[in-house]
């Protein structure tokens, strides 16, 4: 949904300068332009962003300060103002910190495994061979399948009976329960690498590329062994992609509802009960809606502390080459 | 080398020419082992996948990973025994519906954002941004409430009606479609305009003859990534759906979940019915394999 973050389309906007003009191509022309602007062209997507997204996003603060559930729901505009007590009832009396723990602990853990494999993927495919655009498309099957799909597929798979089960049984291991219990943390981490790698080969790629041919060939007269090569040379290429794949991915594993939902179904397993599935838990099956609001606003702020930080980051970056365009 | 050319570099085509000796990052055999490590990663879960969906029901509870009986049953029971046809209708119509009229906003809305200056066009295209990272979960109580509402108010029904879920799939889909046809419409060249205009020609008629021939594959691409944020969706399927109108993902969701306690599970079915879910996407993805690919680099999502 609204989680998936476009890529590089962020930071096109972030490396610009701050504040300044967006291009300067789009400030010129006034003359021919600034009588007839067909404004009302915006009239469409900006009352429904307007309706469905900027006034819901008040309604949810609004909502997590009044005392809302299943009774009081038809008459939301009256129901009393409890101020402060659904944050302080969410962070005293639910699994709210557990679950923050859980879904930042697993985004992280998912992020740190899927780099090196997005990384190596890109890699291993830098050179043209026979059979290389198979490889590459066999590398997007991951990212191509929708995540629900995923999540059945490996729900399936790994059923007590199931076949993950049956082979490791045969090769004499019993790993028990995959969905339930304790085990079911990990299962959940697997199956995000399982799906999520191919974003960060993705972003990668186009770091890659964007090697001139020249710094090949000088590493190449330095006589540079390939690792150190790649560690030196390559490497620092990579990292602003890389960086930028590594925030967006763990934004993404945070805000992953459809993996677990349809992996461990609701509500989940206590040690998988990621932050947005509480959150859907304490609306739609508990129907402690003004409590429900408070975590989904605390979770809010959870996702703009990196996203800021980032921001901040690029920013920094984009005033040191200022003075040498 | 500064990060604007980086980025610019990175978007554009690669470079050719380069010779493979110069430009290789490791030996042979290294790229060789790693290259076959995550294809088998890849690859195995999927042949599963497709072995268990060729097989019999038995077969796969038997713990088969070659069907011991190839047979493209499963494939017929699915239809019946989970009623996938209606969700895959329905995820059609409303994802195709957003697809559509997303693409048609999304462009109008560029064009006036990319080639007119106005007050508070900065901030929106900030706000473009910026909206892309709101998570569904805050958003879905607060649209569910809006949306049951103003149901009552004019006396309609909208949770539970398609209706409810285009509206929400198209606001979704905006920000990050119009950002898509924002960053198309600045690559194109301002001449052929400039020209129109002098012939005489007004914005709309700009706009229809000359900016939407030239900009298809950026439509092609915004509208697919519209049509997958339908498709995938679960969050908000799962709450402003009845059975009748649940969309594939929730049909094959609830067909999952019915699984556990009961008597015999229908794996094979499952299988055969992921696949079918996923057909339509990996469809799309080859067929515009050349757009999305470009569009994915320049600005990936998920």
């Amino acid at each position: 949904m609204t989680s998936e973050i476009a890529g590089n389309t962020l930071r096109d906007e972030a490396t610009r300068p701050a504040g300044g003009p967006p291009a300067p191509q789009n400030k010129k022309r006034k003359g021919v332009t600034e009588r007839d602007r067909p404004l009302w062209l915006l009239a469409p997507g900006g009352l429904l962003i307007a309706v469905i997204i900027l006034i819901p996003l008040v309604l949810a603060l609004y909502m997590s300060l009044i005392d809302l559930d299943q009774y009081t729901l038809r008459k939301w505009l009256t129901t009393p103002f409890i101020g402060v007590e659904n944050f302080v009832e969410a962070l005293t009396k639910t699994d709210l910190l557990r679950s923050i723990w859980i879904s930042v602990s697993f985004a992280v853990v998912s992020t740190i495994v899927t780099v090196p494999l997005g990384v190596a993927a890109v890699v291993v495919t830098q050179n043209p061979y026979r059979g290389r655009a198979i490889v590459r498309a066999v590398f997007l099957i991951p990212y191509v399948l929708p995540s629900f799909v995923v999540a059945t597929v490996w729900r399936t798979m790994l059923q007590p009976d199931g076949i993950v089960n049956s082979v490791l049984h045969n090769v004499g291991i019993d790993p028990g329960l995959w969905l339930n219990g304790p085990m079911s943390y990990w299962t959940l981490i697997l199956v995000e690498i399982w799906a999520a790698w191919p974003f960060i080969y993705l972003l990668a790629l186009a770091g890659l590329q964007s090697v001139d041919h020249e710094v090949h060939e000088a590493a190449a007269i330095d006589g540079a062994l390939w690792w150190r090569k790649l560690r030196e040379v390559i490497f620092p290429y990579l990292k602003g992609p890389v960086s930028l794949a590594f925030l967006l991915g763990t934004l993404n594993h945070i805000n992953n509802f459809t993996l677990p939902f349809v992996l461990f179904g609701a509500p989940a397993p206590a040690d998988v009960n990621v932050l947005p599935i509480l959150v859907y838990v304490t609306s739609f099956q508990s129907f402690r809606f003004g409590l429900s609001a408070a975590m989904a606003v605390v979770s809010l702020i959870l996702i703009a502390i990196p996203l800021f930080i980032y921001l901040r980051a690029v920013k920094l970056d984009v005033s040191d080459d200022g003075g040498k365009k | 080398m500064s990060t604007q050319t980086r980025t610019r570099s990175a978007t554009r085509t690669p470079r050719k020419g380069r010779s493979a000796e110069v430009t290789r990052l490791m030996p042979t055999w290294l790229i060789a082992v790693l290259t076959t490590l995550l294809c088998v990663l890849v690859l195995v879960p999927v042949a599963y996948i497709f072995l268990a969906s060729l097989n019999s029901d038995v077969g796969v509870a038997r713990g088969e990973f070659w069907p011991s009986q190839f047979s493209l049953e499963s494939y017929t029971k699915i239809w019946r025994s989970v009623g996938l046809g209606k969700g895959i209708i329905n995820s059609l119509v409303v994802s195709g519906a957003v697809a559509v009229v997303s693409a048609l906003i999304a462009i109008g809305t560029a064009y006036v954002l990319v080639r007119f200056s106005f007050l508070g066009r900065l901030t929106m295209l900030r706000g473009l941004l910026g909206l892309q990272s709101i998570p569904g979960t805050l958003m879905l109580l607060p649209v569910f409430v809006l949306f049951a509402s103003i149901g009552a108010w004019v006396g309609i029904t909208i949770i539970g009606t398609l209706w409810g879920l285009f509206i929400a799939y198209l606001t979704f889909a905006l920000p990050f479609s119009t950002w898509v046809m924002v960053t198309y419409l600045r690559g194109l060249p301002r001449e052929l305009e400039e020209a129109a205009r002098i012939d005489g020609a007004s914005n709309m008629g700009i706009l229809f003859r000359i900016i939407v021939p030239l900009s298809w594959p950026g439509i092609v691409v915004s509208g697919i990534f519209a049509f997958l944020l339908g498709w995938n969706d679960v969050l908000f399927a799962s709450i402003f759906t009845k059975p009748n109108t649940a969309t594939a993902a929730i049909v094959l969701q609830v067909f999952s979940a019915s699984q556990e306690g009961g008597a015999i599970p229908v794996y094979s079915q499952m299988m055969a019915a992921a696949l079918v879910c996923a057909a339509p996407v990996v469809i799309l993805y080859f067929i515009f394999q050349r757009y999305l690919v470009g569009g994915l680099t320049a600005g990936g999502v998920k």
